[in-house]
């Protein structure tokens, strides 16, 4: 596999004037020389493989879109090293800039009065793509997309969805190594979500372009990415396939039983209640008690098993020496609530 | 892939020429703009009227030389009031973050900014400038020779080139303090004086007038060319080097304050 | 509770203004240079006179006349019309029109952070420079009072003005060219640029009956002539409120109208 971005340590600091509270607050802000040093991006360093799509995941304010900065050579980072493509991207912004393309979600990149094949047209000289490659660009496009509808319309008549779309295939149109996108399903609803992931699926597939892809959107990471990396503030936590997420946990799944006979009241005090006894039950059987833990939700009794220690079957028995089950229900630990537990500080 | 003038005049031409058919569909919008832009300098010109019913000459400047001023300080602002008019808008682009999207083409991050609105009511205050010299000129009884027609049009170039510097130098202050809105609308109020001539100030704000923030260069020194052509002030004929030194430096700073920034928001 | 909320938006935008100190720096540069700029241009002007007292004004009563109005319009203006202009056009402005208050009450308020900061920073300052280097020739008596008074009323009316104009951005799509030409008819009319008295009489008697001069003019009457009798002074103040309570009406029947086109221009 061959690498086309390589990060090295690599930091970002900022300089941030702190800020006092109301009015009084604000006018000594307005002498102050009270700065203080925050590490948007601390000692990261990853490499990003040709035709990869990577999700690079992160709570708000993690510092993704500094990293993304620095990717594309707007920012200068504070230490560390980073190539793009064999360019070292602040320092050659130009000419890195020919190699990516760069989507924000919700902030077209189009002219807002073209309409877009207009705007491609532009962008077809100022990234001086031959008339043969420009042409196969758009035959492609219009075999993935319908795009008679879209091409002459303006862009400031357009649905945030089919902005979003033109946008994606804006960044693809001159053939780049590397596709940015920045949360590109932010606000759209299922069905263009679906489209969006398709198009840029076809496209990372058809170009071989990889594509850095930063949501909050666990659904597109799903659909799209193989590799993820995690950032919280400024620092690494997780980068590999999305199937050794769940494994930073062990093996984990859950069981829901229903326990309650119908028409029992079901309250909070009950539920803890039935949720201690089990708890004690399960102590008894078993002498590792850190295989399972307990909660509840609604009617639900939910025990969280960690199958490298023991499994679903044996301790459905051991509830079910003393417990009638009236219903129940095996559940996969979802990627989301994977990543919810890391942003959390779950590990 | 090298990016020379050529590449760079093909795109710009390409942009306007987009621009300005997408521009012809708000008509109404553009005639608005348009009477809005004559009314603003027939009013400059009506507070000129005023002043003169009170007084003949302000220190030997006569009504007509003062029109003259005020018609040529009209063209030299119009280059950036149509080319340049961008300006005005980054504030807004670099306080939400968009400003972000011209940093990422492999383009020259001030042309493309530049290129994107291109701003024809501009050509209004253009008229009426056109106008006012001309009338001024016929009632003052200038010589009218090829010659002095070139050098007007060499000498209007190069004051608009002061102009531009300035408002460069005005907007990309937003790259630091985020509101850039009171120095583009200082330099405004500073391009408004350079309708009146630079000899009214005092030595030391002459001084500043002529080298630190160049509106005697907007009108009143090139105008000396053609308004007293037996005593020119020799600095008038430096007005094409200093201009593009100006507009130069004002490119650097902008260019500066672009790399510089870091964008809001996330 | 009325009041209470009023109070928090006009709080707000005093925290927003106070956000950005370079501007407040600049804006307090600009105003010296402005300052340096009307003083050098009329000084000339009264150099060519022959005699020292034209229209009935000395250099010393056009300078404090001047730096007067330009200090009140500064601290005056609330740059309305583009914010309320970009909203019509964005379609931003349905949601200003669900808050739970009268809408143009909440552009007033969100924008009275700025002139009071600016009436501190500027305003003040260039008063009490101008009333020593002027050698004490502005009255202090009761006509500050009426003086106050004047300026409130004056600021209503500029305000009335401007929403007025943003108003109009309801039926085209040029902000800019509706601002410019209320900026330049606003200020040549006030007498802000050049003092009312130095108008030829036609124009003057015709600008008299406009509520522009309301603004500035009036306000500065007041200020500069102690010596008018009460009597005069009330009819001043009247013909302001006048001008008030008449563009209060119409400002809001005209806003009540255009707003129904909102709709057709979408959110």
């Amino acid at each position: 596999m061959e690498p086309i971005i390589e990060l090295k340590n690599v930091s970002k600091e900022f300089k941030i004037l702190n800020r006092h509270e109301g009015v009084k607050g604000s006018i000594k802000d307005l002498f102050s020389r009270d700065y203080k040093i925050v590490n948007a991006v601390n000692d990261i360093s990853m490499t990003i493989n040709k035709g990869e799509i990577i999700g690079y995941l992160g709570p708000n304010g993690a510092g993704k879109s500094t990293t993304i900065k620095m990717m594309t050579g707007v920012l200068e980072p504070s230490s560390g090293e980073i190539l793009c493509n064999g360019v070292i991207p602040y320092k050659k912004r130009s000419e890195n800039a020919q190699n990516i393309g760069v989507v924000f979600g919700q902030r077209s990149q189009l002219w807002w009065a073209l309409p877009v094949v207009e705007s491609f047209k532009i962008l077809k000289d100022i990234y001086q793509v031959p008339d043969k490659d420009y042409n196969d660009m758009m035959e492609l496009y219009s075999s993935i997309v319908d795009m008679e509808n879209l091409l002459h319309k303006p862009v400031r008549q357009m649905s945030l969805g089919q902005r979003t779309l033109c946008d994606i295939l804006a960044a693809f149109i001159h053939n780049p190594a590397v596709v940015f996108l920045d949360e590109p399903t932010i606000g759209l609803d299922v069905a263009m979500k679906a489209k969006i992931r398709e198009l840029v699926k076809t496209l990372n597939h058809e170009k071989n372009t990889t594509v850095i892809l930063t949501t909050h959107d666990m659904g597109d990471v799903d659909a799209l990415c193989k590799r993820i990396v995690i950032i919280d503030k400024g620092k690494m936590l997780f980068d590999n396939d999305i199937e050794h997420l769940s494994e930073l946990f062990g093996a984990y799944r859950t069981l829901i039983l229903s326990l309650n006979k119908k028409g029992t009241k079901c309250d909070e005090e009950h539920m803890q209640k039935l949720s201690d006894d089990v708890l004690s039950l399960l102590s008894e059987e078993f002498s590792d008690t850190s295989a399972f833990s307990l909660s509840f939700a609604d009617d639900k009794t939910e025990i969280l098993i960690d199958e490298s220690k023991t499994s679903v079957v044996k301790v459905l028995n051991a509830v079910q020496k003393k417990y009638k089950i009236y219903d129940m229900h095996l559940q996969d630990i979802s990627t989301e609530s994977v990543i919810r537990k890391i942003y959390e500080g779950g590990i | 892939m090298k990016r020379g003038i050529l590449y760079y005049t093909r795109i710009y031409f390409k942009i306007i020429a987009q621009d300005i058919k997408s521009k012809m569909s708000y008509r109404a919008d553009f005639i608005i703009s348009m009477i809005g832009m004559i009314a603003t300098n027939l009013a400059g010109a009506v507070s000129f009227w005023i002043i003169f019913q009170n007084f003949p000459t302000v220190q030997g400047w006569n009504f007509y030389e003062m029109i003259f001023l005020y018609g040529f300080s009209l063209i030299s602002a119009t280059p950036a009031q149509c080319m340049f008019d961008n300006n005005w808008d980054l504030r807004y682009k670099v306080f939400s973050g968009d400003f972000i999207k011209y940093c990422v083409r492999p383009i020259n991050i001030f042309f493309y900014y530049m290129s994107e609105i291109s701003d024809v009511k501009g050509l209004g205050q253009f008229a009426f400038g056109i106008a006012s010299v001309v009338f001024a000129w016929i009632k003052l009884e200038l010589r009218v020779s090829v010659l002095s027609i070139l050098l007007f049009i060499v000498a209007a170039v190069s004051a608009s080139l002061f102009v531009i510097a300035i408002l460069n130098v005005a907007a990309c202050t937003c790259f630091w303090i985020m509101n850039s809105f009171f120095a583009l609308s200082l330099s405004n109020t500073l391009r408004d004086y350079a309708k009146y001539p630079i000899t009214i100030f005092n030595p030391i704000l002459r001084f500043l007038f002529t080298f630190i923030i160049p509106i005697g260069f907007m009108s009143f020194y090139p105008s000396q060319i053609f308004l007293r052509p037996e005593n020119v002030p020799i600095i008038s004929w430096f007005t094409p080097v200093f201009g593009i030194i100006f507009f130069y430096i004002s490119y650097k700073i902008w260019m500066k304050g672009a790399l510089a920034y870091n964008g809001t928001g996330s | 509770m009325k009041l209470k909320r009023c109070l928090s938006l006009v709080r707000a935008s005093l925290l927003d203004s106070l956000q950005f100190r370079g501007a407040l720096i600049l804006t307090f540069v600009g105003n010296l240079f402005y300052l340096l700029l009307i003083y050098y241009l009329w000084k000339a002007i009264f150099a060519s006179s022959e005699s020292d007292i034209i229209n009935g004004m000395t250099f010393s009563d056009t300078m404090i006349y001047l730096v007067f109005a330009s200090a009140l319009f500064n601290f005056m203006e609330m740059w309305i019309v583009w914010g309320i202009g970009r909203n019509i056009q964005s379609g931003q402005i349905i949601v200003d029109l669900l808050k739970p208050i009268e809408f143009r009450s909440f552009v007033f308020f969100s924008g009275c952070g700025e002139p009071i900061i600016k009436f501190v920073t500027t305003f003040l300052p260039t008063a009490i420079i101008v009333y020593f280097i002027s050698g004490r020739a502005i009255p202090l008596g009761k006509n500050l009072i009426f003086f106050t008074i004047s300026v409130a009323l004056g600021m209503l009316i500029n305000f009335y003005i401007n929403f007025f104009v943003a108003t109009i951005c309801m039926y085209t799509q040029s902000i800019w060219g509706i601002n410019i030409m209320k900026e330049v008819i606003v200020g040549l009319l006030s007498g802000a640029s050049v003092p009312l008295a130095f108008f030829p009489e036609t124009l003057r008697d015709i600008v008299m009956y406009l509520p522009f001069q309301a603004i500035c003019n009036s306000p500065l009457q007041i200020l500069l002539h102690n010596e008018y009798p009460v009597s005069e002074v009330l009819v001043i103040l009247g013909i302001q409120l006048f001008w008030v309570l008449f563009l209060m009406i119409f400002t809001d029947l005209f806003f009540r109208v255009s707003v129904r086109r909102i709709t057709v221009n979408g959110g």
